[in-house]
């Protein structure tokens, strides 16, 4: 199985749902997917594509797009593609379904990305801060426009 | 975790400092009697922010910080991230520098695996191999420290390239440390696999099947002592691995001695690709000629894009998606550790075991919550 089958496959599966999909090198693609159909895709990422590894899962911040970029790196255990795919949610309020259903180790990955980030997930078994202590939910620190000091959590500190 | 307990039942909080713990994340554990039923890994103890850090120093002085991700890692954390950047800005890294970075970052997983296993040993009531194995690391470390000038956190690769050359006579002092290291490891062996006791304690216990450890993500010896021969190294071969010998060790068992006894096969492959090496290194520059790129480079812009890069450390699969904007500092740097998916196999691991296998288990893994925290 190589990258162009992958994509081949994959945008013929899904013509609606994944778009700007694109091959970058022999072993490197790229997708975009709609955020209400991520678990389907990932699905089918798994059970059809032998994309059975996650190898991470976090987000990026575009304050100039007013964006939050949900990323999903998938790889392979039989091949050696890997596939970025990115769901875009609004800044004010992200929400996107969990994929903890599909690939079990997304758990901790997404309660980072919620603390760290504010990305809410939906049917996510356990959401609660991973790293940071509980006061600091709600203040986003990997957001751009996170001020550190002088902030509620940094106060109280002094 | 349910924090309800029944009649007969408690929980027991190990760690977050805790004598068995290779780093502080806590272990609750619901017992009944000696067994445990249930249990919830917590860190954060040492969150360093380290995502955040590398937004805010120039691609440069990033190198520094990842080395501090963790320390037994180093090369293979500077590997990485200087990997992206130069995927990124398109440098090709000159033959003699890719042949240094993989003899060094061999030397990086022996070490790691002596200290690990050590550890590991001195968990289950075997002190005195943590000595040897100690004793034997000085060793490499000592050589490492020849080539880069720091024993733990190197800051050796360069963007194209490496810092130093190695040094007069390194061949020779290479071959006096690796006659002692292989008579080390081939005791080690035996130790391990004529102790009865040892043995009764490691051999079927925290048997983790190939399908679970796929599903959870796991990498790396864990992964390879369940029998599936995933390594970066021949997958998806960066520097000079291509053109190397080496076979992937693999243990079908998936128990705790399969996974040490892993460790100890790679130990003797990274022996032998570091010998092959420094027969075959060449001569030549150790940065691309032509370009800006040197020992000091200068503040560097990076053409906008993004990418991720993944290579083989000593635990497994160490990644990094970096984001540039076209600025000199990464828009976003997301760093994915090997230990992350490894450290959320003990709860599935430790349901049924006695309170005695928690340790067994726990150390054989060779976790690093430095590296979960970052």
């Amino acid at each position: 199985m190589n990258a162009k089958s992958i994509i081949a496959s994959l945008t013929s599966k899904f013509p609606e749902e994944v778009y700007d999909a694109d091959i970058e090198s022999d072993i490197r693609t790229v997708a975009k997917v709609k955020p209400d159909n991520v678990v389907d895709v990932c699905r089918y990422l798994k059970e059809d594509l032998s994309f059975g590894h996650l190898c991470c899962e976090s987000a990026v911040d575009y304050p100039g797009r007013n964006e939050i970029e949900v990323v999903y790196i998938i790889g392979s255990y039989e091949h050696p593609v890997i596939l970025t795919m990115k769901a875009i949610l609004p800044r004010e309020n992200p929400v996107i379904e969990s994929v903890v259903p599909v690939y079990w180790n997304a758990n901790w990955y997404e309660r980072e990305t919620y603390e760290l980030f504010g990305v809410k997930y939906l049917n996510h078994p356990d959401l609660k801060p991973l790293v940071l202590p509980i006061e600091m939910l709600g203040e986003w620190p990997l957001r751009k426009d996170y001020q550190g000091f002088p902030n509620k959590t940094a106060k109280n500190l002094v | 975790m349910e924090e309800t307990v029944g009649p007969s039942e408690m929980i027991v909080h190990l760690g977050p400092q805790h004598p068995m713990m290779p780093g502080p994340f806590r272990l609750n554990a619901k017992l009944r009697g000696e067994t445990v039923v249930d249990s919830e890994v917590e860190i954060g103890w040492i969150h360093k922010g380290i995502e955040k850090i590398l937004e805010n120093k120039t691609y440069l002085q990033g190198i520094t910080i990842v080395d501090r991700i963790c320390y037994l890692e180093a090369l293979t954390n500077e590997e990485a991230y200087v990997g992206c950047v130069e995927k990124l800005a398109g440098i090709e890294v000159p033959e003699r520098a890719q042949y240094i970075r993989v003899i060094m970052e061999e030397f990086s997983r022996i070490q790691s695996h002596l200290l690990g296993m050590g550890e590991y040993a001195s968990f289950v009531g075997f002190v005195s191999m943590f000595m040897y194995t100690i004793r034997d690391r000085e060793d490499v470390l000592t050589l490492m420290d020849s080539v880069t000038g720091a024993r733990v956190t190197h800051s050796f690769l360069r963007f194209g390239g490496v810092k130093d050359d190695l040094p007069e006579g390194f061949k020779d002092n290479v071959k006096y440390v690796f006659g002692n290291l292989r008579k080390a490891i081939d005791q080690y062996e035996e130790l391990y696999s004529t102790d009865s006791i040892y043995k009764s304690r490691t051999v079927g216990v925290g048997v983790l099947t190939a399908d679970v450890a796929k599903d959870i993500g796991v990498s790396g010896p864990p992964l390879r002592a369940t029998g599936v021969a995933f390594d970066i190294r021949k997958d998806e071969p960066y520097l000079v691995y291509a053109d190397l010998d080496f076979k992937v060790c693999t243990q079908k068992a998936g128990d705790v001695y399969a996974r040490i006894q892993v460790r100890l096969d790679e130990m003797r492959e990274s022996m032998y690709i570091i010998e092959q090496c420094l027969d075959q290194i060449p001569s030549g520059p150790l940065f691309p000629e032509g370009t800006p790129y040197g020992k000091r480079s200068p503040v560097m812009r990076i053409p906008a894009g993004e990418v991720f890069h993944r290579v083989e450390a000593p635990r497994g699969e160490m990644g990094f998606y970096m984001v540039s904007d076209g600025s000199d500092k990464p828009y976003r740097v997301k760093v994915r550790g090997p230990v992350y998916p490894t450290l959320q196999t003990l709860p599935p691991l430790l349901k049924g075991v006695s309170v005695a296998d928690i340790v067994a288990i726990a150390g054989s893994m060779d976790t690093c919550t430095s590296e979960v925290d970052r």
